[in-house]
């Protein structure tokens, strides 16, 4: 055997072998554990919820396959409320949150800061606490007649609002409350960055001459793009999905004005058991998430 | 000699426009933190009244005499300290486990080229998209009736230990680590792992505390999951203990705002102990000084 | 001489199946209704001293998500014995038919006659019954005798809700529009609406659960008259907290709610002691139905349950025998819904709080009177439609309560597949 020459044969395994040695294996032993865990837990329950979406549950669970959800989803003037109301608050939550936590990252950061730990501990503190808490507080700040925010609004003799109980005002809670939340979220990612940048790029800046509001714009912004991507991307994945304030605040009143697509996907889900219509709801959530994260990562991505 | 005597004079002027400049900075810091920290005080007021006060016209202000009280109500109907016992442990552990599977996803995807990079790393991030409401119940399903480990720290643990955050984060964060600096230390003779583990880990590490702080706090505040899979009152989490008390027509107040106030003070000390190493990021900088 | 040996041995019988009885039952419930449930346990150990209770108070919305989570996995980590409120009940019974055992296997038939008719509306699915009625919610008018007296009005001369709309504009002259005659929480939550629908013999869908009939006579009327109260300007707008608030506040001279209330204004006003008092509430027309039902709930007995025999036999303790729902009133003001306990002589004892009135008396005698109504399966999606048609409806978004309700039952058909009646 060994002493007939095979020349057709060589080529072959000797690419097999070429491909294997080409074939990195270090990365996939690194992704390896995530991959074990997030494939078991995660494969099925995406795959079957997924897939639920085509059942009418309503039904039972003899329901035939069909598109009885995707078409009341077209119809439902809930859900369009939801969405509508979804996307006001993105358009105007997410810009101002994402600029206060740029400003305070960069005062954070500034060697002129005296504490500065405690003031991070400031802005970063009202992640720590606990949503239920955190609601109530805020019910009572914003309570008609007894509420903080108007007692101090008649002390400067502005009228009163009547908060809760008014569509704009109600969203101006729910945005306020969001924004109080996690700017300091956001600003502790963006500080991590900003600690990534060196300070010769800015002595190198100085001496050329360029003022702090230009190396703001030229140096800090550009450099800082991966950490304020990330918040991008994440906020607009978690306000598309935003449940807890709408839930515990507004209880998406008043009407269902500050109903979001979470809590009316909980609605149907877990109040009514509408698992199917609550999987078609969920996935028109990822899609539209999908979609801009797209285009987000596609705009400002340009890694390395 | 002209630009030796105008040095000194120029130093005087940058630390007199520092100054004013740190003036106008903390001017402005120091309401803005005030207004942060102004519902957290009102927490912490509130669990030191009795539950009555918090309805009431006029809201307290200040501390009252009835935090004591609060708590051992809260602690007789929820075993509060076991709870929290047993939220410091899973949060732990969550955190641990996490930043290292997160960790080295992150590292592979950043700094390695390889068939199935892209659409790997989209799908991890497409599920990110997908609200946890519609997966929670599969889950469950998964996790108490097929694999029958409900009450377990491992029930709560294990399902979003791959966190798609965690790994998203820690990408972005090895991106900013030079290729060059791996590749001398594989020319040095470094294998992949002492590669990861000692060169590229230390770069990230300020990147690396604010994850530990965000999953930890994930863990810490998370609700609806380990309230699925924790039915032993012995194992509840702190959220789930507070949970309990929000009832049909009854809520405890008391007990809810003193749990609040108490779960916060452990987050307030990690956070200032982890504090030094943000603050070992820029020492770099402030040394020079 | 024989029919004495016979009963003895008929005691010595179940004597000895009481004995038999053993092991854990596990009930999951809420705040009071959960210590109501543990204040009924020496009672029963007395009578099954083996078996070993164990109540967990999960908080109300908990008990609902685990419910859901724990059907949907085929009954995994349910426990023995599950508390349900009736209105939440029917999509227990519709989605997850098998996860709840069909309590008449047990003997439940033979309790049926011993509740008010509406309390059995909602727990049963065809033949089969799902849940025992625990409690209930017999609406009342909740006030305060001192403004009330103030303002020059007379609680006891309030029969039609055109009384209470008078009544309110003397309130309002008296305290300068400072105190109301109630907090609907329009915009939060439907209740109003509901109370004065079922008072109307009227609710979201008709009592067979398969047609839409919200905007039939009786809800119109009702809704007329939540949008008259506010017309007159007699009532403000809040929410369950900012309700509390408002009595405690003394802004309130009244408040409508099912009666579990009772123990919402005592706990949280009891520096108020003495001051408030208990009235039906007022009729659509004069001489009409004073009478309605808000909430209440039942037990249920899970499928998965591995000591069902003990599960029942605490259930029946504590519901359907006139000591059981006695001590539960006693203990935490849940409203009794078996019939023997509403004769119980507790029942006419004065109450301190309450002005040395007999409230329990006032509250019970209208539970006869209670219209049937059915939640079905849509509860919630119904009561979410109402929410905002109400809410719209006082803004002046519809000319008129029957539009408002035609729209209501168009979008509550389109959100449950069931006809609107005709």
């Amino acid at each position: 055997m060994t002493t007939v020459p095979q020349p057709p044969a060589r080529p072959h395994p000797v690419r097999k072998a070429g491909w294997w040695a080409r074939t990195p294996k270090a990365p996939y032993l690194f992704i390896l554990p995530y991959l074990i865990i997030f494939l078991t837990f995660w494969a099925w329950p995406i795959l079957s919820s997924f897939m639920m979406s085509f059942k009418d549950s309503r039904l039972g669970d003899t329901a035939p396959f069909g598109l009885a959800n995707w078409s009341r989803l077209v119809q439902d003037e809930f859900f369009r409320t939801a969405l509508r109301n979804t996307l006001v608050i993105l358009v105007i939550q997410v810009p101002l949150m994402l600029s206060l936590a740029t400003v305070l990252a960069v005062a954070l950061n500034s060697k002129l800061l005296k504490a500065a730990g405690w003031f991070r501990f400031a802005f970063f503190a009202p992640l720590v606490v606990g949503t239920v808490a955190y609601s109530a507080v805020f019910r009572l700040l914003f309570n008609t007649d007894f509420g903080m925010v108007n007692r101090g609004l008649t002390g400067l003799g502005l009228p009163a609002v009547d908060w809760l109980n008014q569509s704009g005002p109600a969203m101006t809670v729910l945005i306020l409350a969001m924004t109080w939340r996690w700017t300091g979220y956001n600003a502790i990612i963006l500080l991590a960055g900003l600690q990534g940048i060196s300070e010769d790029v800015y002595e190198a800046a100085s001496i050329d001459g360029a003022t702090p509001w230009q190396q703001f714009w030229k140096i800090t912004l550009p450099l800082l793009r991966p950490s304020l991507l990330f918040c991008l991307v994440l906020s607009v994945i978690g306000t598309l999905q935003l449940f807890t304030e709408p839930a515990l605040i507004t209880n998406s009143g008043p009407g269902n004005s500050t109903m979001t697509l979470g809590t009316y996907l909980y609605q149907q889900g877990f109040r009514s058991f509408n698992f199917g219509y609550a999987s078609a709801i969920a996935y028109t959530v990822a899609a539209i998430a999908a979609i801009f994260s797209v285009v987000q990562l596609r705009l400002f991505g340009r890694d390395e | 000699m002209t630009t030796a005597m105008q040095a000194p004079k120029d130093k005087a002027g940058v630390k007199a426009r520092n100054r004013i400049k740190a003036f106008w900075l903390h001017l402005a810091l120091i309401p803005l933190a005030a207004l942060f920290l102004a519902p957290l005080w009102m927490m912490a007021v509130f669990s030191t009244h009795p539950e009555s006060a918090i309805f009431s016209a006029n809201p307290p202000l200040w501390f009252g005499g009835a935090f004591g009280e609060n708590f051992r109500g809260l602690q007789a109907d929820t075993n509060y300290l076991r709870a929290l016992l047993n939220s410091v442990v899973i949060a732990s552990l969550y955190t641990v486990f996490s930043m290292l599977l997160t960790s080295m996803g992150g590292y592979a995807f950043a700094k390695f080229d390889f068939p199935g990079k892209g659409w790997l790393f989209g799908l991890i991030l497409a599920t990110l998209t997908i609200p946890t409401f519609v997966t929670i119940i599969p889950q469950f399903i998964m996790v108490a009736r097929d694999m029958q480990i409900s009450n377990t720290y491992w029930a709560v643990i294990l399902p979003t230990l791959a966190n798609t955050i965690g790994i998203f984060y820690m990408r972005q964060a090895f991106q900013t680590v030079p290729t060059d600096l791996l590749n001398a230390a594989r020319i040095d003779g470094a294998s992949e792992w002492r590669t990861f583990w000692q060169i590229a880990l230390p770069v990230v590490r300020p990147a690396m505390a604010a994850l530990a702080i965000l999953l930890f706090l994930a863990s810490w505040n998370d609700y609806l999951w380990p309230l699925l899979v924790l039915t032993n009152k012995d194992s509840y989490t702190m959220p789930v203990a507070l949970g309990t008390l929000i009832g049909l027509t009854r809520v405890s107040w008391g007990g809810i705002m003193v749990g609040t106030a108490i779960a916060t003070i452990p987050f307030l000390m990690l956070f200032l102990a982890l504090q030094r190493h943000f603050v070992a990021g820029i020492a770099g900088g402030a040394v020079k000084d | 001489m024989k029919k004495l040996a016979l009963l003895t041995a008929l005691a010595l019988a179940s004597a000895a199946s009481a004995q038999s009885l053993s092991g854990t039952v596990t009930v999951w419930s809420w705040d009071a209704a959960a210590k109501a449930l543990e204040s009924t346990i020496p009672s029963f150990n007395k009578k099954y001293p083996n078996v070993k209770v164990n109540v967990v108070d999960l908080g109300n919305q908990n008990v609902y998500d685990r419910g859901l989570a724990g059907c949907a996995a085929g009954g995994a980590d349910m426990p023995d014995v599950y508390s349900i409120e009736n209105n939440e009940a029917e999509v227990f019974w519709a989605r997850f038919p098998n996860c709840f055992t069909d309590l008449n296997t047990l003997g439940a038939d033979k309790l049926a006659k011993n509740f008010p008719a509406f309390k059995w509306t909602e727990l049963m699915a065809g033949n089969k019954r799902f849940a025992m009625p625990w409690d209930s919610g017999p609406v009342v008018i909740f006030y305060r005798r001192d403004l009330y007296q103030q303002a020059g009005v007379n609680a006891n001369a309030i029969k039609t809700w055109d009384d209470f709309i008078a009544a309110g504009k003397k309130v309002n002259a008296k305290f300068d529009g400072k105190v109301k005659m109630g907090v609907v929480a329009n915009g939060q939550d439907d209740e109003w609406f509901r109370m004065l629908a079922n008072q109307n013999n009227c609710f979201y869908f008709d009592n067979a659960g398969t047609s839409v009939t919200v905007n039939k006579t009786g809800c119109v009327d009702a809704l007329t008259t939540i949008k008259k109260l506010y017309d007159a300007q007699v009532v403000a707008t809040g929410d369950w907290g900012g309700q509390i608030t408002s009595f405690k506040a003394g802004r309130s001279a009244s408040a409508m709610f099912g009666a579990w209330y009772e123990g919402t204004i005592r706990t949280n006003a009891p520096d108020q002691k003495g001051k408030w008092g208990v009235y039906p509430m007022p009729a659509n027309k004069a001489g009409g139905v004073r009478a309605a039902n808000l909430g209440g709930s039942a037990l249920a007995l899970p499928s998965s349950s591995k000591n069902k025999a003990a599960a029942y036999a605490f259930m029946e303790n504590a519901l359907a025998t006139t000591n059981g729902q006695v001590t539960m009133l006693k203990s935490q003001g849940l409203v009794p819904s078996l019939l023997s306990a509403t004769k119980d002589s507790y029942v006419k004892v004065a109450q301190p709080y309450w002005g040395n009135q007999k409230v329990w008396q006032t509250i019970l005698d209208t539970l006869g009177d209670v219209p049937q109504a059915r939640g079905t399966q849509y509860f919630q999606d119904a009561r979410q439609v109402m929410i905002v048609v109400q809410a719209d409806y006082i803004k002046g978004k519809y000319k008129t309560a029957k539009e408002a309700l035609d729209d209501a039952a168009k979008k509550i058909s389109s959100a449950t597949g069931l006809p609107v009646a005709k």
